[in-house]
């Protein structure tokens, strides 16, 4: 019960990506598209900072003595956000979603098979490859 | 254009890709909130900076927007908090086939109702088809997580 729960939260939080990306991309026609994606970012910066002033756990001071990669993944958010923006009201937020998953589901499958930025190797399988393929019918008949 | 548009949305997914692979390793050493933290501010930093330099001036401004407009980032920060939260209750397997498959199901309302001021594009056949191979390609993702996850 309890774990139905969970996934059921889990999944209004994908529901909620869905939202957001409906909600950015009228607005970037309106306020232009690199302001609605300094919008998200903006926001969700000042939500996250309160999260961390009340987080029980405090891992600001570690963050610094990282590596320096480790600190640069945050760079291809606006990347993913400005992408969103442009392209939800050209080809509708469910084909631009489509899209989106088949660049992650094949960039993942890349990465975890060379083992890249220090991910144990995990050789291309064919669960995943099929999954892929089946994401690429769906892109094309979607679209 | 649409072809243009769409190697963009694959590219997007690229990227977000890559950012979870980074990402996944500083949030193993300093936790999922201060990642998260960490990947807004430098995002916000960044998009101002294409805000003011890169973009044309805009007849509206964010200010002139409706304020239902501008919420987008709480969905994506409750997303966020309900990962740190359902992960290690649920599985990394089950999380994932769940939150692609509210995305999808959602993505596909709004296209359908043209909520949120959208344009319509209403559920045809072609799309209906696309939401069972959608289906098949979760069963495969989540069975082969599922099998590296018992794997270790």
């Amino acid at each position: 019960m309890k774990q139905l729960l969970t996934l059921a939260v889990v999944l209004a939080a994908g529901m909620g990506l869905s939202v957001e990306a409906g909600l950015l991309g009228p607005l970037g026609e309106m306020v232009g598209h690199m302001s609605a994606t300094f919008c998200i970012f903006l926001v969700g910066s000042l939500l996250l900072s309160l999260a961390l002033i009340f987080a029980p756990r405090r891992s600001l001071p570690q963050l610094f003595s990282q590596p320096r990669w480790m600190l640069n993944g945050g760079v291809l958010g606006p990347v993913y956000v400005v992408v969103i923006t442009t392209a939800t009201p050209l080809l509708g937020v469910g084909t631009t979603m489509v899209a989106i998953l088949f660049g992650q589901v094949a960039t993942g499958l890349l990465l975890d098979h060379f083992g890249a930025f220090g991910a144990a190797r995990q050789k291309v399988d064919g669960y995943r490859l099929g999954a892929l393929a089946l994401i690429a019918g769906a892109l094309a008949l979607i679209h | 254009m649409s072809f243009l548009l769409i190697f963009l949305a694959l590219m997007g997914g690229a990227a977000l890709s890559v950012q979870s692979s980074v990402n996944g390793r500083l949030g193993g050493a300093v936790g999922l909130l201060t990642t998260a933290w960490l990947t807004f501010v430098l995002g916000a930093l960044i998009s101002v900076l294409l805000m003011l330099f890169a973009q044309p001036p805009q007849a509206m401004t964010l200010l002139d927007a409706p304020r239902w407009q501008l919420t987008g980032a709480f969905f994506g920060v409750f997303y966020i908090v309900a990962m740190v939260f359902s992960v290690p209750r649920i599985g990394i397997a089950a999380a994932t086939v769940a939150v692609i498959t509210g995305q999808l199901t959602m993505s596909l309302l709004i296209d359908n109702f043209g909520w949120l001021e959208n344009a319509r594009i209403p559920l045809d056949p072609h799309r209906w088809a696309a939401i069972a191979l959608l289906f098949a390609a979760m069963a495969l993702i989540y069975t082969g997580n599922r099998k590296r996850e018992a794997a270790g």
